[in-house]
Order: C-alpha cells, then structure tokens, then sequence
C-alpha cells in the first residue's frame, strides 16, 4: 500500500506527487509510439495517395454529373432484381439460423455438453465466420452453376458462423444461478437448455438473427458480382458499361431497400426485448 | 428554515395512488427514518424531492425552495443540494474511489475540467477529507468494484458529502449489506447529520436499525402518512399498525 494520500496535521491532505517518468507511464508511452508505428506502416501498406483522390475526383464529379437524369425504364426487371436480393438474404439467414442453433449450444462454455469437443467445434465455426460469404459463393457458384441459389448456399455457411458464435456469446452471458437451479431439480442437460436456458436467451438470439438477417441484405446486393444472383447483376453490368444513369437508379432502389429492412428489423428487435 | 417540507403531497401513476396527501418535514441534523411496506411510495416520495417527478399536488421545499418552480439551470444548482445514497451504491465501477467521489463535485466543477478529470485542487482536497471522513483515505486510488459492498456504500456516502450535500436521501442503503456494515454505514450517517446539519432521510426495512439511528420515524403505508413521531414513541403497537404483525 502506498503512503499516498496522507492526512497533513495541519488538516490537508497530500496526494502522490506526478512521476512522469515513472514504470506505468513510461509503458503507456511505449504502447502509444507502437500503436501509432502500427497505423504509419498500414497506411504505406495500404498506399494511400491523398494526391491520387484529388486527381481522381473530378472524373468521380463529371461521372456524378452523367448519371442525371436517372434511368426509368425496365423499373420492374430492376424492383424482381431486388426482391430476389431479399430473398437470398432471407432464406440464407433462415437456413443458418437453424443451423447454428445446435452449434452454438455446443460451444456455449456454460452450457456445454463436452468441452472437449467443444474446441474443434468452435474452430469449424471460426473458419465459417472467417470466411466471407462472397469467398464461399465463388466456390458455389462454381459447384451449382450461376444463380441466387448459389449465392443462398454461400451466405448459410458464412452466417451460420456468425450466428453460431454470436449465440454463445448472449448464452454466455446467462447468470448462473438459473440454470444451476434448474440443474438442481434433477433435470437432465435437454431439460435445462430448453426451460431455463432458452427462454432467458431467446430475445437475444432473435436479435442476433434479425442483425445477421440486414447485414445479408445489404451483403446480397454484391453476389451478382461473382454471378450469384440478386441486384448486383444489373449493377456489375451497368459499372461494366460506364452506364451511370442506371448505376443512379440502381443505387437509389439499394439504398431504399436496405432502409426499409434496417428500420422493420430495428422495429422487430425492440418488440422483442 | 427546515431542511425538506413535504406538504399535502399526492402523486398518481394512472389509477394507483402512490402518494396521497403526505405532509412532514425535517429540520437540519435531524436523522429521519422513512419506514413502510415495499411499495408504500418511499421511492415516489424521493422521486418527488429531486424533482424527477412532478407530484400531481402540494408542494416540496428543499432549503426553502419549492422544487417544482424551478427549471433548467436553478433546478441544477438546487439539486446539487439534495444528495442521493442509493440501494446498490451506483458507483462507476472502473474508476478509482477517490474519483468516485469527484463525481459529486461534477455539480461545481467546469465541463471542461470534468472532461479532462482535472478537478481543482479545492475540489481534490474537498474529496480526499470525504474519504476520511468515512475511514476510506488509504483506499483512494483502489478501483471502486474491487471494494467490498460496506466499503462502496461509504463511498458513496463521501460523494454526497463532496457534493456537499445539505439534505441525504437514503433508498435503502443497507438492504444488500452484512450486519456489521449495515451498522457502520448507518452510524456514518447518523454521525454526520449529527455533526454537520446535514438533514438526513433514510428509508429502511429494518425497524431496529431505525429504532437505533433514526431521531424520527415517519411511516408510510399505501401512499398516506400513518405515523410521524419521534423514535422512543415507534412501539409495539405503531410496529403492528404498520406491517401488520408482530416484530421478529
């Protein structure tokens, strides 16, 4: 215990004097100078050329410039486009969901039934998550042929890993008295996840699938690219053609679609809680 | 000029009446222990002084300022004046103790100071002697969630008294304490309404610590006043008229 503060006798007090040498700042600065070394060498890994920005800018303006007024026409084959979008976000964020349910049991500390193999498991779900939905649509695409079902096949495998270990962490996070007194009454390991566990975990597990489910939305509107279905056909194919005026109403039906799913999934999530 | 007047205060949340035209006051040095069942309207009540509620009727003066007048910067600078001692002692858990209780001069100090965490050496002073005002100097840079709960109450009660406080409000301050806290954190109290007029209310669950500590005993039940007397006179009878049975 150190001598500071101390009561003078005179009824003041005197508090450790500023060391600015001392051990623990002279290590705050060494991780400072480290950190910021860190970011220096990312930003010449990175290459980033403010003067190339400024070069660059006024193509970006006169492209800007051509994309009024937008295009009107084949509206209908772009709103089919978009709702193929959704539909690819909400199948893939279903199926992963249901799936990663029983993984994320599996790999909840608290509640699972083996940590041994808890570990390998966690792995899996690791490599799942690590690998982005647009990697694993190349690689179905290239074993189901083009389309949205490719892309559907991709975004369950990655979001799978994503809800999986975002499930064990609100599972994680459980107080244990609960569930320990469920254990108490005999109960077996089913008994206890499913009537005291999950109806604790259930709004929080429904709100990781409803974030999950807007992320994919917004993910989706990219698997055209690599030909897996959705908007980003049309928008690959009107960048691929300098068509500006459609990339514009592209843009426009994007942005309002991924409002319009972040606001009702927001809505959903606080009905929930 | 007394510390708090409470006057034919009734307040209603919908249907319920949580307050029904309660009147008392408390005079400063005056240790008041606001007795009642769960949900007498102890918490409405406390509410109503700091102005966190607006009662439906009658008036509440804290150092003779009627609360529900006041606004904006006034209603600030009054409330500086009414410190809060709460349940589950609502420290900031990362900080240190000592500042913990620099967080009752955030009412004095600067925004900018308050920012940067650099309070004057007045205010640091000030909350280094609220520490030893309650036995924690020698605890001042340890982290107020590695303290034990007896401990964190008492620094809690050096927040309200850097605030410098003149009227504590007490929600219950030993209902998650041992025995032995529960009595030092009481006597900490009692001793400082004593010795610095500070006027203080107290509500508790436990009728032989306010038997104890308390000079006065208000009781609350169902909203209405049921007692207001000083402590010799909270007996038997005023026990079975309260709750409703006998004691222990």
């Amino acid at each position: 215990m150190s001598d500071f503060p101390r009561r003078l006798p005179d009824g003041s007090y005197v508090e450790e004097p500023f060391r600015p040498f001392s051990a623990a700042n002279i290590t705050r600065a060494c991780v400072a100078i480290l950190l910021l070394g860190f970011l220096a060498l990312c930003i010449r890994l990175a290459q980033v050329d403010p003067e190339a920005l400024v070069n660059g800018l006024p193509r970006l303006l006169n492209w800007a410039a051509k994309a009024w007024p937008p295009l009107l026409i084949d509206l209908d084959a772009f709103a089919l486009r978009g709702l193929e979008t959704v539909a690819i976000a909400t199948v893939g964020t279903v199926v992963a969901t249901l799936l990663a349910f029983p993984l994320s049991v599996f790999i909840a500390r608290n509640v699972t039934p083996s940590p041994a193999l808890s570990l390998p498991v966690r792995w899996a779900v690791n490599a799942f998550r690590g690998i982005d939905t647009v990697v694993f649509a190349l690689l179905f695409v290239a074993a189901v042929g083009l389309g949205p079902f490719a892309g559907v096949l991709g975004m369950i495998v990655h979001s799978m890993g994503v809800i999986a270990k975002l499930n064990a962490e609100a599972i994680e996070t459980l107080p244990s008295a609960p569930l320990e007194a469920a254990a108490l009454s005999g109960a077996n390991r089913t008994k206890i996840v499913t009537y005291a566990m999950l109806p604790a975990v259930l709004p929080n597990l429904a709100s990781v699938s409803l974030y999950v489910w807007e992320a994919n939305v917004r993910t989706s509107t990219i698997l055209g690219i690599v030909g897996a279905g959705g908007i980003g056909i049309e928008i690959k194919a009107a960048i691929d053609l300098l068509d500006f005026p459609k990339l514009f109403t592209l843009s426009v039906i994007v942005l309002i679609m991924v409002t319009a799913i972040d606001q009702f999934s927001a809505w959903l999530r606080r009905r929930l809680v | 000029m007394h510390s708090l007047l409470i006057e034919t205060v009734t307040k209603r949340y919908g249907t319920t009446l949580a307050l029904d035209d309660v009147s008392f006051v408390v005079d400063p040095g005056e240790f008041v222990a606001l007795l009642g069942p769960s949900g007498a309207g102890k918490s409405t009540l406390f509410r109503c002084v700091t102005r966190l509620v607006a009662p439906d009727a009658g008036v509440v003066r804290v150092l003779g300022r009627d609360m529900s007048a006041l606004g904006g910067q006034e209603l600030r600078l009054a409330r500086r004046d009414v410190g809060l001692i709460f349940q589950q002692f609502n420290l900031i858990g990362r900080l240190s103790a000592m500042d913990n209780v620099l967080a009752g001069r955030m009412g004095h100090a600067s925004t900018l100071r308050v920012m940067l965490r650099q309070f004057t050496r007045v205010d640091r002073q000030l909350a280094l002697a609220a520490l030893d005002r309650v036995g924690l100097l020698e605890r001042a840079g340890q982290r107020a969630d590695s303290l034990s709960g007896g401990q964190q109450q008492r620094v809690a009660i050096a927040r309200v008294l850097a605030q410098q406080a003149r009227l504590l409000l007490a929600d219950e301050p030993v209902s998650s304490l041992d025995p032995q806290s529960a009595e030092n954190v009481l006597g900490i109290l009692r001793n400082i309404a004593r010795e610095t007029g500070i006027a203080v209310v107290c509500a508790l669950h436990q009728v032989d610590l306010a038997r104890r500590y308390a000079d006065r005993v208000v009781a609350l039940r169902g909203g209405r006043k049921l007692l207001d007397v000083s402590v010799n006179a909270f007996d038997q009878n005023a026990f079975r008229e309260l709750y409703g049975a006998h004691p222990g």
